[in-house]
């Protein structure tokens, strides 16, 4: 067990079920959410490690999730994974401004994500360590 | 002496003669008759000669005078037959204008024609950027009336808010370039149009610019398509590829044994299964209406109920709403129509009809809200109709008019309520081209909506198609 927080926010309820079952049998605490706000919500009060989160959803886009972590000052720094089945053309400018740690886009492979979720948080870890 | 003074008579009277032969005869006959007189004069005496002398004299001056009369009657003829040619070639001249004024006139009348007749506006300008030439649709979107603006200076024209196609069309003719296209943005009454504009320079003879030509062909429906195309290709990419990422996610934790127990893999199964149809019917939906569109769809017309064809769906439709705690009713004060084979029609498309337009209402409509069905039938008018109406978001009056329309999402809800764009568009297809029927809504932003559609009653279908 790893005990890191991973924020699952998806309108997609087989999304979210299925990512939740990888990463509970790899050790993740897993915090699951339908919509942007209510993902804000969460994270403020949860303080997730990671956020793993769809672009398209309704009431709030992943892009203005994103936008409102890093404008919160406690959630500004938490690492953000974005799930996209659009074809979504972001510019790297836009990517660099979101502070999008990286994308993924569907059909992912669970696997995938797990290995691309460890490698944001022991970067996070090597970061923090330096400092 | 009288005798004398007989014969200077006779010899005066035969010049008379002479001269009268003269003015009536040819010189030829003249000096015949001359002749003939001097011979008779042969013998006489000396007074006689006299008179003879004087005769001949009075000849010869007669003649001397005749001759130069005939002379200056030449030049007189000369000059008026001149003056005659002269008018004969200027009347000429004058047809020959009044042809090319004509044709000049026909040509002009024509080019007018052209321009007019042109579905984009079109401008002329001469080379002081005044106005010489616009049609109807020029005129409408600059508005000015051309028969009072020839001449004027096109930025008096056009307006402040137009000038950046009057600084394009100034910067075209200025650079001598043949032709430049530009697209523009140019407001049209309340409407902001895009337009591609193409300027091209006017030559002369002399091959000197003296004008140009401005031609404003409107592409907003285009851009909009475009827009649409783009946005259906996001949100069929995102509809598709949504199921198969839980098809692909679930069918690898099966293989990764990431399902603990049988429950668990039947579960994992049950998602990929529900994810698989739901795959099937986004690409039967499309197909549909490609089938449709190109007319190649099997229909399998038959006598049905609608009344029938709303209580089979019912059950699957309430389950829906109940999810989202909205209720559901049939027909006003509880009375459902009476049942009978109302038209002549494909049963299932007919059913998928009613399935979409009823899930539309529950999906549009908040939690506690309501769906109500009615069904009727107009004898008079000779049709069935459906309609369904909740208390919905609703829809703004600008978007009802596209609302049908392939991939056209109501802007407020696109983000809110998961969709392709399709499903109406379904709708329309499967009443209006394979039944010959009438869609129809009424929406009022914040209050709800009313779709509906009407079809033909089955005996007049029958008969018609027979």
């Amino acid at each position: 067990m790893n005990g890191k927080k991973v924020l699952v926010v998806d309108n997609e309820i087989h999304i979210v079920h299925v990512v939740s079952i990888k990463l509970r049998n790899n050790g993740y605490e897993v915090i699951a959410a339908e919509n942007g706000a209510e993902a804000f919500e969460l994270a403020c009060q949860k303080k997730p490690d990671i956020v793993v989160t769809d672009y398209q959803m309704p009431v709030m886009t992943g892009t203005e999730l994103v936008k409102k972590l890093r404008e919160n000052e406690e959630t500004s720094k938490i690492p953000v994974i974005m799930l996209t089945a659009r074809n979504l053309m972001l510019e790297d400018q836009q990517k660099d401004q979101m502070q999008i740690s990286a994308f993924l886009s569907k059909p992912f492979s669970p696997k995938e994500l797990l290995r691309t979720i460890e490698d944001i948080l022991y970067q996070k870890a090597v970061v923090a360590g330096k400092q | 002496m009288a005798q004398e003074i007989k014969e200077a008579y006779l010899i005066i009277a035969m010049c008379i003669v002479e001269i009268s032969l003269f003015l009536t005869y040819p010189a030829g006959l003249t000096g015949r008759v001359a002749d003939a007189t001097g011979g008779c004069l042969a013998g006489c005496g000396p007074g006689v000669w006299t008179g003879c002398i004087a005769a001949v004299a009075g000849v010869i001056c007669f003649n001397w005078y005749r001759k130069k009369s005939a002379n200056k009657i030449t030049s007189t003829t000369t000059l008026l037959k001149n003056c005659r040619d002269y008018a004969a070639e200027l009347e000429n001249q004058v047809k020959d204008l009044q042809i090319q004024v004509q044709l000049s006139k026909r040509q002009r009348a024509n080019t007018e024609a052209i321009i007019y007749g042109i579905r984009d506006a079109v401008l002329v300008i001469d080379d002081a950027d005044r106005l010489l030439m616009a049609n109807e649709l020029a005129g409408r979107l600059f508005g000015f009336d051309f028969t009072n603006s020839q001449y004027k200076p096109v930025n008096e024209l056009a307006g402040t808010d137009k000038s950046e196609f009057v600084d394009f069309l100034r910067q075209t003719r200025k650079s001598r370039v043949k032709a430049t296209k530009r697209e523009i943005r140019l407001s049209d009454g309340d409407k902001l149009k895009i337009f591609d504009c193409i300027i091209s320079c006017v030559c002369d003879e002399n091959k000197q610019v003296c004008g140009a030509v401005a031609v404003l062909h409107d592409i907003t429906r285009e851009k909009e398509i475009s827009l649409m195309k783009d946005d259906f290709i996001s949100y069929v990419s995102h509809e598709l590829r949504t199921p198969l990422a839980a098809i692909m996610a679930y069918s690898e934790m099966l293989l990764d044994d990431e399902a603990d127990d049988e429950k668990k893999k039947k579960e994992f199964y049950s998602v990929i299964q529900s994810q698989a149809n739901r795959l099937n019917r986004l690409i039967e939906d499309i197909l549909n209406i490609a089938r449709i569109e190109s007319g190649l769809i099997k229909v399998d017309k038959k006598p049905v109920s609608l009344t029938i064809l709303i209580e089979e769906q019912l059950p699957m439709l309430r389950g829906f709403a109940e999810e989202k705690n909205i209720s559901l009713s049939w027909g006003s004060g509880g009375q459902k129509p009476i049942v009978f084979d109302q038209v002549y029609a494909d049963k299932d498309m007919i059913s998928q009809v009613i399935v979409n337009l009823m899930s539309n209402a529950v999906k549009y409509t908040p939690s506690g809200g309501s769906v109500k069905i009615e069904t009727g039938v107009d004898e008079i008018a000779g049709t069935a109709a459906v309609s369904i109406t909740d208390t919905g978001v609703g829809i703004p009056e600008d978007q009802l008019e596209r609302i049908f329309d392939k991939f056209h999402r109501a802007e407020a809800t696109k983000n809110q309520v998961k969709g392709t764009g399709l499903g109406l568009n379904l709708v329309k297809q499967i009443i209006e081209k394979v039944h010959n029927g009438r869609v129809f809504v009424k929406s009022k932003v914040g209050a709800g909506s009313t779709f509906g559609f009407e079809m033909p009653l089955s005996r007049r279908t029958q008969l018609a198609e027979r």
